[in-house]
């Protein structure tokens, strides 16, 4: 297996993996044979429970080396010389239960800005952009620990909007989350959507969610099986169906 | 009898208000020595006990176990160690360091050095997962990523760190080998009181014990504060 990065004159940033194997104490976890991940995108990711969403999800943000096959980027800005063979940094890949650092909101939010070199009024821009479309303004100064499931997801989905990636992948984003933080995580899912930055989205109760998606990953049978066409809202069953079509219009 | 301890105690303490020379040489001695053997095992030990938890090379088991046993080895075991290493027909005789602060420095490094990487290895290996690769995915170089770790566990490198201090500022074995107890040179606290208590002489045998007290209890209290807001997380 090899990780490498081919930097090309193709404007869209992108991930490929190529016949890509993953075993889990020997025993296959799934195999694909061709996927592409690009801005623009918006995906939805299907599976069942330990069919390999997160591992897949992670293969891809580089965090995890895939058992067979290769996965490189194209179309990204170069990093420093010693940091080229790395997917790491790249698509950004967020939790399902988010992991908030020891600290305050404010230093949560702005942990990945120290590695962008940034003006200060480009990153004071961020900044109240994803405060806002967070709505984290009251919180701010709270400990990172003392954040309700809804907020550390929000605090989660700005942290990572504040580097303006251009591949991001969210896993079960909206899960175990009250109506009011589903639709505020919504929207701003959709904010990404519309800024162009490529999404691949997992979720096992997706009716808003599906609404976005263009292209559909199902990972079944230890293959991922890609197409075109998004599973109807109905197709699913979703108790909070209304809410999250609300989300999206908004 | 009670009489005699109350007067061994004014002693002591006036030895140590008084700032008597003899005992804050001593001391001086005894903080130097063990703080640069600290200072230089510090960043390595930390760095080995993150990849000995977050690696899995072939013999990690095996390394894992060596440091552990070592742990455990008595300090005077130690102390023939080094004295035989720094001896004129040592492997290090060049060096001159037999009797000397850097041969009590590289004796006390031998000691901390496996307390440190042992627990800091503990700590890393009980750290969320999921920290690591938010860093990492949220575009951290892996040194700041280690950082961040560092940070999430402030309170057990601390302990790591006290812990390995307490030993080697408070072992007598390899002090008294490799430095020899020369007064004015390598006379550490605890050669100090093991030399003064066979004298008689427990009033400053008793002064030098009250610093260690102290400082077990400044410790502490750093500790304590240190602490801050790091109670056990829910997620």
């Amino acid at each position: 297996m090899a990780w490498t990065t081919n930097l090309s004159t193709s404007k869209l940033a992108q991930i490929h993996a190529q016949n890509v194997l993953m075993t889990f104490q020997k025993s296959t976890l799934f195999s694909v044979e061709q996927l592409h991940f690009k801005q623009g995108d918006v995906i939805y990711l299907q599976g069942d429970n330990g069919s390999g969403k997160s591992t897949l999800m992670k293969i891809l943000a580089g965090l995890i080396t895939p058992t067979e096959g290769t996965v490189y980027g194209q179309g990204f800005t170069p990093k420093s010389w010693w940091q080229t063979d790395s997917l790491l940094g790249k698509a950004v890949y967020l939790h399902q239960h988010p992991y908030l650092f020891e600290g305050s909101v404010k230093y949560n939010l702005t942990y990945a800005l120290n590695q962008l070199k940034l003006t200060a009024s480009e990153r004071s821009s961020r900044i109240k952009q994803a405060i806002n479309m967070a709505q984290l303004n009251d919180l701010l100064g709270h400990h990172a620990s003392d954040l309700s499931g809804g907020e550390r997801q929000r605090l989660a989905i700005a942290r990572a909007w504040i580097m303006q990636p251009k591949l991001l992948m969210l896993d079960e984003p909206i899960s175990n989350m009250d109506k009011h933080s589903q639709r505020l995580v919504l929207a701003m899912i959709n904010q990404l959507k519309q800024d162009g930055t490529g999404l691949l989205i997992s979720s096992h109760q997706t009716c808003g969610l599906t609404a976005l998606c263009q292209q559909h990953w199902h990972i079944k049978q230890k293959t991922i099986h890609t197409s075109m066409h998004v599973p109807a809202a109905e197709a699913v069953h979703q108790p909070n169906t209304t809410e999250l079509h609300y989300g999206t219009t908004n | 009898m009670n009489e005699g301890w109350l007067a061994l105690l004014q002693q002591a303490f006036s030895l140590l208000l008084s700032l008597d020379p003899d005992v804050w040489a001593i001391i001086n001695i005894s903080f130097s020595v063990s703080f640069a053997a600290l200072l230089i095992t510090f960043i390595p030990s930390i760095v080995l006990g993150f990849i000995l938890a977050f690696s899995h090379f072939r013999g990690r088991w095996v390394v894992t176990n060596l440091i552990q046993t070592l742990q455990s080895i008595p300090t005077v075991v130690i102390g023939l160690l080094v004295y035989l290493l720094l001896t004129r027909q040592g492997v290090l005789g060049d060096l001159k360091w037999l009797f000397t602060q850097q041969g009590m420095i590289l004796g006390q490094m031998l000691i901390c050095a496996p307390v440190m990487i042992a627990l800091s290895q503990a700590a890393f290996s009980s750290v969320d997962r999921r920290a690591w690769e938010t860093s990492r995915t949220l575009g951290a170089s892996w040194i700041r990523a280690v950082w961040t770790l560092c940070r999430e566990l402030r309170v057990p490198l601390l302990l790591a760190i006290i812990a390995a201090f307490s030993r080697i500022l408070t072992e007598v074995g390899c002090s008294m080998m490799v430095g020899g107890n020369i007064m004015n040179v390598t006379r550490n606290i605890p050669t100090a009181i093991a030399l003064e208590t066979s004298k008689g002489d427990f009033a400053q045998a008793i002064a030098l014990g009250l610093v260690l007290l102290i400082l077990a209890l400044v410790l502490n209290f750093i500790l304590g504060s240190l602490r801050g807001k790091a109670l056990p997380r829910s997620h």
